[in-house]
């Protein structure tokens, strides 16, 4: 589904992404884990185009997005993305929030978007603030509606970027739990995260990302188990 | 006669001869006239090179925008947007570092020097609308830049394009930021009208001086000083009802 090859990030001096190679079939759960700094963000904002590779070359579906010529907008509808400040927009509605892309875009009329809406914000027990706006919410909210606004795309994959990083700890429970059930339902996942609980519980595949590449990749029972680089078993002594 | 009773005397005398001196430097000889219309004046250069400082500062603010989001976004601009980011550049250097009565003498007695007197009105509008987009675009662009990148990319990531994400938003946010300085901007384009008396319009300090220069009285200064002041103050006014509303969409 998502095919990166010899992917390079230079920002000046400093090299993000330093020839990553990596492939996620569909329905995979990729969660990359990494020291800060070591490009695993860097990376995931590079699958739409929120940062533009130095080198390297991207297929999604089938089509080169790395592609000058490529129809990035167009692609962006299929790969939902998830902030770490969630990054709602502070002058729309929660209901505003969910429709405001797919009405804009064309892809549903109006009451197909607002039951849809009203369907997702059930699904994560939100309804009641439809009409709220997201400075009355909690950051565990927040965060719950930013992923729902991103599935009201009805998207192929799921880029999450540390989606837990910016909450208090009795909220992350609540997040995690939303991401969960979007994992049980099949959907393709790339996950950013420091939740090693998470990883474990939910990827079928864990990166180990440091200085721009990924130095090991397991599935989850291994690589906590039996991590093979050094850096990995530093990295995992420190954070487990 | 007490004390006290000569001192009210004295009081009312003075208010007396105050509204005398009233009456006959803002009223008399067809005074007040002259000051309505130099009022009147004052207000529409404000007006006239508000309007157009708005649309410079627009103009200027998003081709400053553009080429500081596609040189984050490729690393590079078109060309065609290069060279209208470098006029802007000379435009906002030129009018920001050079005063502007120089500006405005420059507009009548330089670049429009064939203008004649009865339409030099027109020349002081132009000249205040450039000078004031100038200051405009910088409030424009702050008030746009300042609005979260994390806006903009969550909108891109939603596939929404580049216009549609500043159009929906962005720049409903940069409103905000942006509404109040522009406000305070006219208050002081308001107040720096004051000079293009030096271009032979009549606004309502020129009205004042020539009074002055028949009655060698005050009192016109004092009342030009208080009829800026009631402007601002409206101004203020309306600034701050304009802040109240505007922080009333916060909705926490």
């Amino acid at each position: 589904m998502i095919d990166v090859r010899d992917l390079h990030k230079h920002f000046g001096e400093v090299k993000a992404l330093n020839g990553v190679t990596e492939v996620v079939q569909q329905g995979e759960k990729v969660v990359i884990v990494g020291p800060s700094g070591c490009g695993k963000s860097t990376f995931l904002r590079c699958l739409n185009l929120l940062e533009r590779p130095t080198a390297g070359e991207i297929w999604f579906e089938g089509t080169n997005i790395t592609d000058k010529n490529c129809n990035i907008n167009k692609l962006r509808q299929r790969i939902g993305m998830v902030f770490q400040q969630f990054n709602l927009f502070p002058h729309k509605t929660v209901r505003q929030n969910i429709t405001m892309a797919p009405l804009a875009l064309k892809l549903m009329s109006n009451e197909e978007a607002n039951d849809r809406a009203s369907q997702l914000l059930t699904r994560i027990g939100l309804l009641d603030k439809a009409d709220a706006y997201p400075a009355q919410l909690s950051g565990g909210q927040q965060q719950r509606i930013a992923i729902v606004r991103a599935l009201a795309m009805n998207p192929d994959v799921m880029l999450f970027d540390e989606p837990t990083s910016a909450l208090d700890p009795e909220m992350v429970g609540e997040v995690l739990e939303v991401m969960r059930e979007l994992a049980e339902d099949g959907m393709t996942m790339v996950v950013v995260t420091h939740e090693m609980g998470f990883a474990r519980e939910v990827a079928t595949r864990c990166l180990f990302m440091d200085s721009g590449q990924v130095l090991e990749e397991a599935p989850p029972g291994d690589f906590f188990s039996r991590p093979q680089n050094p850096r990995l078993q530093d990295f995992l002594s420190k954070v487990l | 006669m007490s004390a006290l009773e000569s001192f009210w005397t004295n009081i009312v005398s003075d208010l007396q001869s105050f509204g005398l001196q009233f009456y006959e430097n803002i009223i008399a000889h067809n005074r007040w006239n002259l000051f309505v219309n130099g009022f009147k004046n004052t207000i529409l250069i404000t007006l006239g090179a508000a309007i157009l400082g708005i649309v410079l500062g627009c103009l200027v603010a998003i081709c400053k925008v553009s080429v500081a989001n596609q040189k984050k976004a490729l690393g590079h601009c078109h060309p065609l947007l290069r060279i209208l980011n470098v006029i802007c550049d000379i435009y906002l250097t030129i009018i920001r570092g050079t005063p502007m009565m120089v500006q405005l003498l420059i507009a009548a007695f330089v670049i429009f020097v064939t203008v004649p007197f009865d339409k030099m009105i027109y020349v002081a509008m132009l000249a205040f609308g450039i000078n004031s987009g100038a200051y405009v675009a910088e409030i424009i662009r702050a008030g746009i830049q300042a609005v979260n990148i994390g806006q903009t990319e969550a909108g891109r990531s939603l596939g929404l394009t580049q216009a549609q994400t500043m159009r929906m938003i962005v720049l409903p946010q940069a409103v905000r930021n942006i509404l109040p300085a522009l406000v305070n901007e006219a208050i002081v384009l308001l107040k720096e009208t004051a000079i293009v008396g030096y271009i032979a319009v009549r606004d309502i300090t020129y009205v004042s001086t020539l009074i002055r220069s028949r009655t060698f009285s005050a009192i016109p200064l004092l009342f030009i000083a208080c009829v800026y002041l009631l402007v601002v103050l409206f101004m203020t006014y309306l600034l701050r009802r304009l802040e109240r509303r505007l922080a009333k969409s916060d909705r926490r």
